[in-house]
């Protein structure tokens, strides 16, 4: 029995439905990401979870516990908002406290409790105040910290850090990351910000249109994308996405890619290859990640590497790494190249595919081609 | 450098014209309370001399204190006091009950929406559009019915009824834009209907409680209409009194009395507006939510 179990829940407003049916499980201990775009459903997800939201169809089992028609107070669930949501009249003590006051917990140990949550926030001197004279990451922290001293079963988080600027960001969600690992809770997470998801989750659940695209560990979500959206939603810059077809050359499975010249690129099929096999002649859509096609010095070779000579377009240093785009399949490609390695625009280069990390999709259906 | 010139000589121009038509209207605007103001404290005779824009020569308390407890009102000669008190005793019930309950609606109209809840609110605000005189005579019936006719209380819930679209108006409006992630948040942690209306909402709301009182109070205390039609004798407000204390003086007319009974009537709006002001607090809400 999983603890918290998303057993088929829609939400309709009136005739629109805008979940269509999600099923997902969670372990305790967990620390679930939903990622999306905007309007895909998941902050409706997450507010159904809290009982904000009413569940139209579908069960939510919580502890084995059907919460369906529990009021979010009585769910032993904590949320963080994303405007954070601070009682403007109150202190931070009081903001922090209402909770354990509402449910009558004596004044002494609601004190200690505080106290308690504020050092380990670090927040401390900070009790006093109204929320109108706190900074962005101060009251973030002491949204947080009203989640963290009722000790609920589950933790909701909503879009929690977009509010912040670039750099207290990273930060934030370091420390989001260290909570959880130190107070081993159960956290479901909203964000449509996909570096979040992949450094936060233990589990990934990528959302669009109000279905629930694929679930995984953010490695296989990353790695083995189970349709064309969430190949290009996750991972900066996106998966390089370009036509081919499946052809067979000397005996083995090829996808042939069109240079920008009429020259063609044959790169050999090495994953799901029985399931392409069944494409043979036909066109699909190949996907590889950015980092899958290096100069061939930096290329891992416990992949499969092919080498392959290109044009150069375009080389984007970003200091850590040297992006090169090229042109193959109708479409620029990037390669991550290591940074200071002498390439020039419009000079042919040498680039190494990993063909072991190449992915392919049904084009009709955009869903990806493995055998099941 | 050019654009700098011109700015400074319209303030010796157009400015300066600007500021002394200002000052003229600032003058006729005012003249009339250093009139009221001067001839309060004249005496009878002084009064009579005709110099009406020159300041008292023998300054006197005496119209003030004439006009508090002395001067005759119908056959009573007890000044208006008394109905300065009946205007409080009306004023203050009929402020807080009538904000409390436009609070509510506000709340109920914005956090607690129910189907046809627009409706309601355009029914609540259709009140603000109905003119006095429609009501007098189904109010008359009401009170009679009610047995409150001729009685402070009667008047108290006159003003509350009328007020109530007024203040749901102001505090539906305020609320409208009070974020409901706080709600939710407050929700959550495990606020009822009354807790987060007493805790969250209320003590956000001081701009809007103070534009309510501010607008209750002057409309119920400065009320003519409803006072003279639905109060008589002891228990009418300070507004009827003064027109009974100007119309019911017998022989020589005491200006200098009704002038201080006019001014008694017209001071508490005033401290309404200077202390009220003063806790206008603007930016209460930053802080509660990024923006």
């Amino acid at each position: 029995m999983s603890f918290l179990h998303i057993n088929n829940i829609k939400k309709r407003f009136g005739d629109t439905t805008v979940l269509k049916g999600i099923d997902i499980a969670i372990e305790k201990g967990d620390f679930l990401v939903l990622v999306g775009p905007s309007g895909c459903g998941k902050s409706t997800l997450l507010n159904m979870i809290a009982g904000l939201d009413s569940i139209s169809e579908g069960e939510l089992l919580l502890n084995g516990e059907r919460i369906n028609e529990l009021h979010p107070a009585r769910r032993d669930i904590a949320m963080v908002f994303q405007s954070y949501a601070l009682y403007p009249s109150m202190t931070v003590a009081g903001n922090i406290g209402f909770g354990l006051e509402m449910r009558k917990v004596p004044k002494a140990q609601r004190r200690e409790a505080i106290q308690k949550v504020a050092r380990m926030l670090q927040i401390e001197s900070l009790l006093d105040r109204k929320p109108g004279q706190l900074s962005g990451g101060q009251r973030q922290r002491v949204a947080m910290g009203r989640a963290l001293v009722r000790d609920p079963q589950l933790f909701l988080f909503d879009e929690p850090l977009s509010n912040l600027d670039a750099k207290l960001r990273v930060d934030m969600r370091t420390e989001i990351k260290q909570l959880h690992q130190r107070l081993n809770t159960t956290i479901v997470y909203v964000t449509h910000d996909q570096i979040e998801a992949m450094t936060l989750a233990t589990r990934i659940a990528v959302m669009r249109a109000g279905e629930l695209q694929q679930l995984g560990t953010p490695q296989e979500v990353y790695d083995d994308p189970s349709n064309l959206f969430v190949a290009g939603f996750m991972g900066s810059p996106s998966m390089n996405l370009l036509r081919a077809d499946i052809v067979r050359h000397e005996g083995v499975l090829h996808a042939r890619v069109r240079k920008r010249n009429e020259d063609v690129l044959m790169l050999p099929i090495e994953r799901d290859a029985e399931a392409l096999a069944g494409w043979e002649g036909r066109e699909v859509i190949l996907g590889i990640r950015p980092e899958a096609i290096t100069d061939p010095a930096s290329a891992h070779h416990d992949g499969r590497i092919f080498e392959a000579e290109l044009e150069v377009e375009l080389v984007e240093p970003t200091g850590a790494d040297m992006y090169v785009v090229t042109h193959l399949g109708g479409r620029e490609i990037n390669a991550r190249m290591r940074p200071g390695t002498d390439i020039s625009a419009g000079t042919p280069t040498r680039f190494a595919f990993d063909v072991s990390r190449m992915v392919a999709f049904d084009p009709d259906s955009e869903a990806r081609i493995r055998h099941t | 450098m050019s654009s700098a010139m011109p700015g400074r000589r319209s303030l010796s121009g157009a400015r300066v014209m600007l500021y002394a038509v200002l000052c003229v209207f600032a003058v006729i605007y005012l003249t009339p309370l250093y009139v009221m103001l001067t001839t309060s404290f004249k005496s009878l005779e002084e009064i009579h001399q005709g110099n009406m824009l020159a300041l008292p020569e023998q300054w006197t308390v005496t119209p003030w204190l004439d006009a508090w407890s002395g001067a005759c009102i119908g056959l009573e000669c007890n000044g208006v006091h008394g109905y300065f008190f009946n205007s409080i005793s009306i004023v203050v019930p009929a402020v807080l009950i009538s904000g409390l309950l436009g609070a509510f609606n506000g709340y109920v109209l914005t956090k607690w929406r129910f189907r046809g809840h627009k409706i309601v609110f355009g029914l609540i605000l259709f009140s603000c559009f109905i003119p006095f005189q429609i009501v007098l005579l189904p109010m008359a019936r009401v009170l009679g019915i009610l047995q409150v006719a001729n009685s402070t209380t009667g008047l108290v819930l006159v003003h509350v009824v009328y007020g109530i679209g007024f203040t749901t108006l102001f505090f539906r409006n305020f609320y409208e834009s009070f974020p409901n992630e706080l709600v939710r948040a407050a929700q959550l942690d495990g606020a009822g209907f009354f807790t987060l209306f007493f805790r969250i909402l209320l003590p956000s709301s001081i701009p809007i409680i103070v534009v309510t009182v501010i607008w209750q109070f002057t409309n119920v205390w400065n009320d003519f209409l409803f006072g003279v039609s639905f109060s008589s004798g002891d228990s009418a407000p300070i507004t009827v009194a003064l027109n009974n204390l100007v119309n019911s003086s017998t022989g020589v007319k005491a200006y200098n009395v009704n002038m201080a009974a006019a001014m008694i009537a017209a001071v508490p709006t005033l401290i309404v507006y200077v202390l009220a002001g003063k806790y206008f607090l603007r930016g209460l809400m930053s802080g509660s939510v990024k923006g």
